[in-house]
């Protein structure tokens, strides 16, 4: 089972770099919010898939909490600045 | 359990995988919304719930079930206020140049 | 087993650190330092640093996102495309020098979790053996934090708190 999440954890980071990809690459603002968002999804199911590993699930679903928190108000923060300045 | 689990984690890695792929090969902002926000909902959505029943019922369940719900609210609302901004800030939606 | 995932995460890290450089409007490099952050505290969760984690989530991805973006606010649109000159000679040779030299110095330093490190033999024992005795706080880090050094952390808080303050009074909007 160890290795199986590990395996999973694996899986998991080539994936944040695929969305890095679009991050580093995306010809508009917004892919690069798109893959920012992309990017903490990942990120909150990565350190749940930690915490399992480590089996401390109780301390590192804490910091999921806040990631899921914190993601919308710097998101909703990119889409307001936006919506008002037009694009950059 | 443990088997039901593994078949959530797995199908999860699935739709995960594919919204990566999407994210990737999609052409503009508004098709890659879709990769974005309902392929990546429904992964994270699978892989929680294998990873809530590996753990159990107890508080640990109940904090991954609410991870999940926080998850499943804000993913499409973050997706929905950044592409409303796109489209107000002038952006076209990408056509097919022989249509 | 438990180093392999490091080289990857590290990997992502420095890629985005790049990135951040090298993109070209100031918005981007705002993101890319908000994804930095994300990685970063994925790299301090991989290490078992559950409280620098969750800082840096929390303040790095979160917080300062949302403050660089409220200051792009305040600044016109030219102001937020820049261009670089391209480094001088003496940068590029001075620079991975000072790289070099560091790794060199790093050399020397204990391995990661070395029982016998001096930093793990002198008075982490006593905190780790005695802090739920004299504090009755489950969490070794927040005892110190909030208990052998509470003074200095509530000045701190102090601190920062007036720093607030005087910038919201210095940047607040006048209105008619």
């Amino acid at each position: 089972m160890t290795t199986f999440f590990f395996f999973i954890l694996v899986l998991l980071t080539v994936l944040i770099g695929a969305y890095l990809y679009r991050v580093l690459q995306g010809p508009t603002i917004f892919d690069r919010v798109l893959g920012l968002n992309g990017i903490s999804t990942k990120a909150i199911i990565l350190l749940v898939v930690i915490g399992v590993y480590f089996e401390r699930v109780d301390m590192f679903i804490d910091i999921s909490t806040g990631y899921a928190l914190l993601n919308l108000v710097g998101a909703l923060a990119v889409a307001k600045y936006l919506e008002q300045k037009g694009l950059p | 359990m443990e088997i039901l689990s593994i078949i959530f984690i797995v199908t999860g890695l699935f739709f995960l995988i594919v919204a990566a792929i999407g994210v990737i090969r999609l052409p503009d902002v508004f098709s890659r919304s879709h990769a974005v926000s309902l392929t990546d909902s429904l992964g994270a959505f699978l892989m929680l719930v294998g990873i809530a029943l590996h753990e159990g019922f107890g508080k640990n369940m109940l904090k991954i079930m609410v991870v999940l719900a926080l998850l499943y609210i804000l993913n499409p609302v973050i997706a929905h206020a950044t592409i409303r901004a796109a489209l107000r800030s002038g952006l076209k939606p990408w056509k097919k140049e022989n249509s | 087993m438990i180093f392999s995932l490091q080289i990857p995460l590290l990997l992502l890290l420095l890629v985005t650190a790049a990135g951040a450089i090298m993109v070209k409007d100031l918005m981007s490099a705002v993101l890319l330092l908000g994804t930095y952050s994300f990685f970063l505290s994925v790299v301090w969760g991989w290490l078992g640093a559950v409280d620098v984690a969750f800082v840096e989530a929390v303040v790095g991805a979160g917080l300062a996102t949302v403050l660089f973006l409220l200051t792009l606010f305040g600044t016109a649109p030219k102001d937020t495309r820049f261009r670089r000159p391209p480094p001088s000679l003496a940068v590029l040779i001075v620079f991975p020098l000072l790289g070099l030299l560091l790794l060199y110095a790093a050399k020397d330093l204990p391995e990661f979790g070395d029982p016998n490190s001096p930093a793990s033999v002198h008075i982490s024992p006593i905190y780790l053996e005695q802090s739920y005795q004299e504090t009755h706080t489950p969490n070794v880090v927040t005892s110190v934090l909030m208990d052998y050094r509470s003074l200095d952390t509530m000045v701190e808080t102090v601190v920062i708190f007036s720093a607030g303050i005087a910038c919201a009074l210095l940047l607040r909007r006048h209105s008619k």
